[in-house]
């Protein structure tokens, strides 16, 4: 499961640094771990198994308890994500507005179904309950950025945009 | 000390002791599934809601400790009406599968179910459905549909053996116990998360489907599977001898000791009573080797056994006890030994690979009354060899008789060749025990034992604890404790009339040997006193 992503799972020195900074900062430390799993989710791109129980390492838990919070988060990716992901919010503004209709439409342009992943790795496509964006629906998250008042020409508007 | 008031009752109680709690030293039952007292507290289950005073909302009753002049509530209409939402709750994803789940009859949910049950049940939707009949190692089997997420079993494997394999994963409705990807439920003490599990989500492989629960009667026992001595309760069957394979004992539980294994035992425990049941064991007395062996009754046995007895001189007999016998058993072994003069007496034999040891119960010395037979006496004497030297003895033809009980010597840590020139040159070989072993074949007379299961008796753990055990099942064959077949050999040798039960053998024990004077069956009650020397 590892090997598609083939990206080593361990810390450089400075996201080290890091997490010590981030257990440093509450009185229990475990506390740090839903930031600490951030982080290990932007350095190997998802968390895998074999990530868990790095994790696990540098907090002395067992796996089970890093897997516990792992499967409970919906943002942590635990199979390798495309380069670039897309959120399609279906709640109950977007879709009176049409949020099924962009879906259709992405997944006819990107050929995956929703949780999926082009094969060249560009786009993940996903559905999502309300992001608080009601006032642009139907709207959808690309990355870090809201897309809203969304049509089919948007939509691919936004396609062209990524790499 | 604080006082309160529960249900109109009074009661004073140590500071810091839960609502639950409280309520128990009055005899008044607060339903829950996640609260269990060796544990610590989560508040998942929500089933223990209370009324306090005039608090417009019931309050979970684990996670409230008692205040002085509390006034507490567990049976106004409102608490039974939040049990039975409760109830409903837990059980909208449950399959109702009691007809084929081995915890029906022992189920919590079942039990709250026929006081708090909704009984018209108002879920349309379908069930989520989860993993059903997972294996979670040698021991466990999960059935995630029937779990209630209640996290026993998780806090038991982070806060007793501190391993932490269990987790609930995903959630929402979703959420289920589990293991993290790849590893095994295989602590040393897995088999008590059964135990704790309030509903049918964890059971027993070794249990599962066997017997049904109300077919089993039930008898306190020690367990003999090391020095700890942990108080475990018999769970046999009778009733339905057809079921099981024919197997009377079907299980071992743990039974509450405060000093000695609170709720718990290990696997090793739990899974070491195979014995009992087994097609090894001794079913009738025996005379002769190999194929000049011949079954024989005790009428028969007994003279043969104390003419051998009284054929040698002292210093050519030898006496190898062992630490899985009990008290009473080596109090008469004790009596005859000294009635006859034998000097070689010993009840050490090491084991093959030393035993495991843990600081949570687990005990290296795998046999649970070492302390009793060194307190009754049955080392080696100024003068006399021990067990080993009496195997170089008996091959140097200077012991030629061996009296050997239980030890299967040839799992000794001692060289094989060895044992074997010693049973080969010895002219009289005794073999006392319950099963076959890798020696009673080469035995002239056997005596069979009854297991610890099939007689009363009492073992002396590791720091002095004196505890006793219960008959459960009738001894196997014709097999007699080693009480009675010591009683039978001491009356036959001129020692007077046999005693009359292990409780008279106990009673003889206690007014000889000075550690043990003043106790009685009566004095130990079911948890045992500690010897004050």
């Amino acid at each position: 499961m590892n090997a598609r992503g083939a990206v080593r799972v361990e810390f450089t020195p400075e996201q080290l640094a890091e997490v010590r900074r981030l257990q440093g900062l509450y009185p229990d430390r475990r506390a740090a771990l839903l930031p600490v799993l951030q982080l290990a989710q932007e350095a190997f791109g998802h968390i895998s198994l074999e990530a868990e129980e790095y994790v696990a390492g540098l907090f002395d838990l067992s796996p089970a308890h890093v897997h516990e919070v792992v499967t409970f988060y919906t943002l942590f990716f635990r199979e390798p994500k495309g380069r670039h992901v897309i959120s399609v919010c279906h709640n109950l503004t977007c879709h009176l507005l049409g949020a099924q209709q962009v879906l259709a439409h992405l997944k006819e342009r990107l050929g995956v179904e929703v949780g999926g992943t082009t094969p060249d790795g560009r786009v993940t496509l996903l559905g999502v309950e309300c992001l608080c964006a009601c006032e642009m629906a139907p709207m959808l998250q690309v990355d870090d950025r809201y897309e809203g008042n969304l049509t089919r020409e948007k939509v691919d508007w936004i396609l062209e945009g990524l790499a | 000390m604080v006082r309160l008031t529960i249900d109109g009752k009074e009661i004073e109680v140590a500071e810091g002791t839960n609502i639950i709690e409280a309520a128990r030293r009055l005899g008044i039952e607060v339903p829950h599934y996640c609260y269990h007292p060796g544990l610590s507290v989560a508040g998942q289950c929500r089933l223990c809601m209370v009324e306090l005073g005039n608090n417009p909302r019931p309050q979970i009753g684990c996670n409230t400790q008692v205040a002085e002049g509390m006034v507490v509530r567990t049976d106004t209409p409102k608490v039974l009406e939040v049990r039975q939402s409760i109830m409903e709750f837990h059980l909208i994803n449950h399959p109702l599968d009691c007809p084929v789940c081995d915890q029906a009859g022992e189920c919590w949910l079942q039990i709250y179910y026929m006081k708090h049950g909704l009984y018209e049940p108002r879920m349309v939707d379908e069930k989520v459905h989860k993993p059903k009949a997972v294996p979670l190692g040698p021991h466990v089997m999960l059935d995630a549909e029937r779990c209630i997420l209640c996290s026993r079993c998780v806090r038991f494997c982070d806060e007793v053996t501190g391993t932490g394999e269990l987790g609930i994963f995903d959630r929402g409705d979703r959420s289920e116990i589990g293991l993290f990807p790849g590893r095994e439920l295989a602590n040393p003490y897995s088999a008590n998360v059964i135990d704790i599990c309030p509903v049918g989500a964890l059971t027993d492989r070794d249990f599962r489907f066997a017997v049904r629960v109300w077919y089993l009667d039930t008898a306190k026992s020690i367990c003999p599977g090391c020095s700890r001595g942990c108080n475990i309760d018999v769970h046999y069957n009778i009733r339905r001898p057809h079921h099981n394979q024919g197997r009377r004992v079907a299980r071992l539980k743990p039974r509450f000791n405060a000093e000695v294994n609170r709720w718990w035992i290990c696997d090793a425990g739990r899974y070491g009573y195979r014995f009992v049941d087994d097609p090894s064991r001794l079913g009738a007395p025996a005379r002769g080797r190999g194929d000049a062996a011949q079954e024989v009754g005790w009428e028969e046995i007994i003279p043969l056994v104390t003419a051998q007895l009284r054929r040698y001189r002292p210093d050519e007999i030898g006496v190898v006890a062992s630490p899985k016998m009990a008290n009473e058993d080596f109090f008469l072994l004790r009596r005859l030994v000294d009635h006859l003069g034998l000097i070689h007496v010993d009840f050490r034999v090491p084991p093959r690979t030393p035993g495991d040891e843990d600081r949570i119960l687990i005990k290296a010395d795998k046999n649970p009354n070492t302390r009793g037979a060194e307190l009754i006496g049955l080392g080696p004497r100024p003068g006399g060899l021990d067990a080993r030297g009496m195997l170089r003895a008996a091959r140097d033809r200077r012991i030629k008789c061996l009296w050997v009980f239980h030890h299967d010597l040839q799992a000794s840590a001692w060289p094989a060749a060895e044992v074997g020139d010693a049973l080969r040159a010895v002219e009289c070989f005794i073999y006392q025990g319950s099963n076959s072993n890798g020696v009673s074949a080469a035995a002239h007379y056997v005596l069979p034992s009854a297991a610890w299961v099939e007689r009363d008796g009492t073992f002396t753990n590791f720091e002095g604890r004196v505890q006793r055990f219960w008959k459960a099942v009738e001894p196997l064959g014709l097999s007699l404790a080693d009480w009675e077949i010591l009683g039978r050999l001491g009356a036959a040798l001129g020692l007077g009339p046999e005693p009359a039960s292990a409780e008279a053998c106990f009673k003889a024990l206690a007014a000889s040997a000075a550690p043990f004077a003043g106790l009685s069956y009566r004095e130990l009650r079911d948890t045992g006193k500690v010897l004050s020397a």
